[in-house]
């Protein structure tokens, strides 16, 4: 895996050099270049790649893709960001509670600062409320129509994925719900990946009854029934929020990760590089994790990548039993929980939802799998 | 190999005690008991008194701490008594995984004969097949319904079928008063219930098996003994099957010995769409009852079918191929 051959044949090598014999001395690709290179060569993958990063994009931008708030405003002489309201509730400035905005700015603008002006959201609606009647105002002067609560809101032309039976706009939801799709993904991998790989190196790597004793842990684990596992933490908290899932999910999920470390760090201590490394003098924790883990990264990134998929179905699995973060809660899976009760009128509570759910995993697998075979040397020829 | 055998069970038998023991503490550490589950629903004129819901913890053991009650379990549960159901009447526990067994067994049975019958004529096609047209689209299809979350898969089959097209019950084993139905009318009924289920239980094995095939047929068509057979004259189909599939059945033979706990676990949030009477249900409601004996019998029984299933994989291993022995 060290020794990359390069892809070029030496014939073809000879055939350039004599086509141009000015060539700057090439600097070979490492081993990461290599296998983006080889990546990039496959469609599918870099259109799953462009549309996880659009989906970080749509996560990190909700607030400004479907709001009620302004993005920017001029109130009374000065500019505030009331939209960053929605990242955290305290960014949002107290003069519009004290003011008693409650929520609805184009009106109360207006009203109170006829010289205020403000930058909206491509779409006024919200996730955590319903639309009211008049609340939005164009420029002819007339006053849009609530959001139809009930089983009457199907998708329409304001609301372009319908609302639910509180009148919440379903669109706003599933944007502001990519924040929670995304982040469950990344943060609880993260930290399967911290447990795994920490344990799988100290077991593949110091051998003996450490060894001994942690494989026995990573098969309890395995055995334990996870839901078993992630229902009883979730009953014991009051207020579940999605960091906990996280947590939980994260604390659940590693073993898959450690038993993959365990057997690269058993077969990369064997070799000379590592020899090399103690005759230097390095200590263990320094060959451990600079130098056998770089080696191990590569094949251990394909279960994480795999596990993101894992872990946001998992949520939304949860959400839809009704044992997810609680309420206000615009997770895909709470949606489809909704429109699970619903289901003889309210299609458009299972359809959307359920293809993003979908979509994510699909990337991610896609991204999973196009990472085992660019990374893979054993897969090489396989590549199509 | 018999002192392997020992030594696994031994192993196993000691991981079992752990899982067990953690489980317990787990269980017991959620909020609420079995007693104060049904509390809530009562309305209060029948509500227990302090000294009869006293009286009760102290009848089911509930008083103790749970490492001291971990050990009564253990106890009986090693003289056969896997203890009763406080929820459910003071059922016994073994009953009631009897009683729900054959509901998942249905599901799981048949979605893994399915996927056997589906996924090796598919998987073996697509590897003689391979680079066609034809086969390309099946891959990528397969691949997309392998990433397609079943209970996605559930709601939306649910609308096709019972919304759109009305084709189909929503959800249930049986219409209502099945009791009446003759033979054949059951048997139509069950039949039309458990289309759904098993079509979403078995679309994600059967893409991951005929990818699994597919991928270890391509090893196998590289060696050398599968160019002497077509060398020497044998027909394409006798090569495929007798020569190239043979050998990739073992793989194959240890993914089975892992499907083993699958079989009777269910699925939680299919058998939850689905309203299916099986033991992934049975499960839900337990923890959500705080059924500690049935939640107890059940994970006992998953962890022994997972444990038996990895160690069946590895003696079937052994089995099918001959280069491997244990000591």
């Amino acid at each position: 895996m060290l020794n990359e051959l390069p892809t070029e044949t030496p014939a073809e090598l000879l055939e350039r050099d004599a086509a141009d014999p000015h060539v700057p001395e090439q600097v070979s690709r490492g081993f990461w270049g290599e296998a983006w290179q080889r990546f990039r060569q496959r469609k599918l993958q870099m259109m799953s790649l462009a549309f996880v990063m659009f989906l970080g994009i749509v996560a990190l931008t909700a607030p400004m893709i479907a709001g009620t708030k302004p993005i920017v405003c001029k109130y009374k002489g000065s500019i505030y960001f009331p939209a960053m309201g929605y990242y955290v509730r305290s960014w949002e400035n107290p003069i519009f509670r004290k003011e008693r905005f409650r929520n609805i700015y184009p009106k109360n603008l207006k009203k109170k600062d006829p010289e205020s002006w403000a930058v909206w959201p491509l779409v006024y609606q919200d996730p955590y409320r319903r639309v009211r009647k008049n609340e939005w105002v164009d420029e002819n002067g007339e006053g849009r129509p609530g959001n139809p609560s009930g089983t009457k809101g199907s998708p329409s032309s304001l609301n372009w994925f319908g609302t639910n039976q509180q009148g919440f706009d379903v669109f706003a939801q599933m944007v502001h719900g990519t924040q929670i799709a995304l982040s469950v993904g990344f943060v609880s991998m993260g930290i399967a990946a911290s447990i795994g790989i920490f344990i799988g190196a100290l077991a593949g790597y110091l051998g003996g009854w450490i060894d001994i004793l942690l494989s026995r842990l990573i098969e309890v684990v395995m055995c334990v029934p996870s839901l078993v596992l992630i229902l009883a933490l979730v009953a014991m908290l009051d207020n579940v929020t999605n960091w906990h899932l996280m947590a939980i999910v994260g604390c659940t999920s590693w073993t898959g990760i450690a038993r993959l470390t365990r057997a690269e760090f058993l077969k990369l201590k064997q070799m000379e590089f590592i020899t090399a490394a103690r005759a230097l003098g390095a200590n263990r924790w320094r060959i451990m994790f600079r130098h056998v883990l770089r080696n191990a990264l590569a094949p251990v990134l394909v279960p994480i990548t795999f596990g993101i998929a894992a872990a946001i179905l998992i949520e939304s699995g949860l959400s839809y039993l009704g044992f997810g973060a609680s309420p206000p809660n615009p997770s895909w899976g709470t949606l489809l929980k909704s429109g699970r009760t619903a289901i003889q009128q309210m299609w458009w509570l299972i359809v959307f939802p359920g293809t993003a759910i979908f979509l994510t995993v699909l990337a991610y697998n896609l991204i999973g799998e196009g990472l085992q075979e660019a990374t893979d040397p054993r897969l090489r020829q396989d590549s199509h | 190999m018999t002192s392997y055998l020992l030594r696994r069970t031994a192993i196993g038998l000691l991981t079992l005690l752990l899982i067990t023991f953690l489980i317990y503490g787990l269980i017991r550490a959620m909020p609420g008991t079995p007693l104060t589950g049904d509390m809530a629903n009562l309305d209060p004129s029948k509500q227990l008194s302090e000294e009869a819901l006293e009286r009760r913890r102290v009848q089911y053991g509930l008083d103790k701490p749970w490492y001291q009650a971990y050990f009564v379990w253990l106890g009986n549960t090693l003289s056969g008594d896997l203890g009763k159901s406080i929820p459910q009447n003071d059922k016994p526990v073994a009953t009631l995984i009897a009683e729900r067994a054959p509901a998942t067994l249905l599901l799981s049975v048949t979605s893994l004969i399915l996927t056997y019958l589906l996924s090796i004529p598919l998987g073996l096609w697509s590897s003689t097949h391979s680079d066609s047209v034809a086969e390309r689209t099946t891959s990528t299809l397969l691949y997309m319904l392998y990433s397609l979350p079943s209970f996605v898969a559930a709601l939306y089959l649910q609308l096709l079928f019972y919304v759109k097209l009305d084709w189909l019950p929503l959800y249930g084993m049986h219409s209502d008063g099945y009791e009446q139905f003759t033979a054949a009318e059951y048997a139509w009924d069950l039949l039309k219930h458990s289309i759904l289920p098993v079509i979403c239980f078995t679309y994600g094995s059967l893409a991951y098996y005929s990818r699994f095939i597919r991928a270890n047929m391509q090893e196998v068509v590289r060696q050398d003994f599968i160019r002497t057979a077509k060398a020497k004259g044998v027909p394409p189909g006798r090569v495929v099957w007798h020569h190239a599939f043979r050998n990739t059945l073992i793989p194959l033979v240890t993914l089975m010995g892992l499907t083993l706990p699958g079989l009777l676990s269910g699925a939680v949030i299919l058998e939850q769409i689905f309203v299916w009477p099986g033991m992934g249900r049975l499960y839900f409601e337990a923890i959500g009852q705080r059924d500690y004996e049935t939640i107890m019998g059940l994970t006992l029984m998953f962890s022994v079918l997972t444990l038996l299933g990895q160690l069946l994989a590895d003696v079937l291993y052994a089995v099918v191929d001959p280069r491997v022995t244990y000591h």
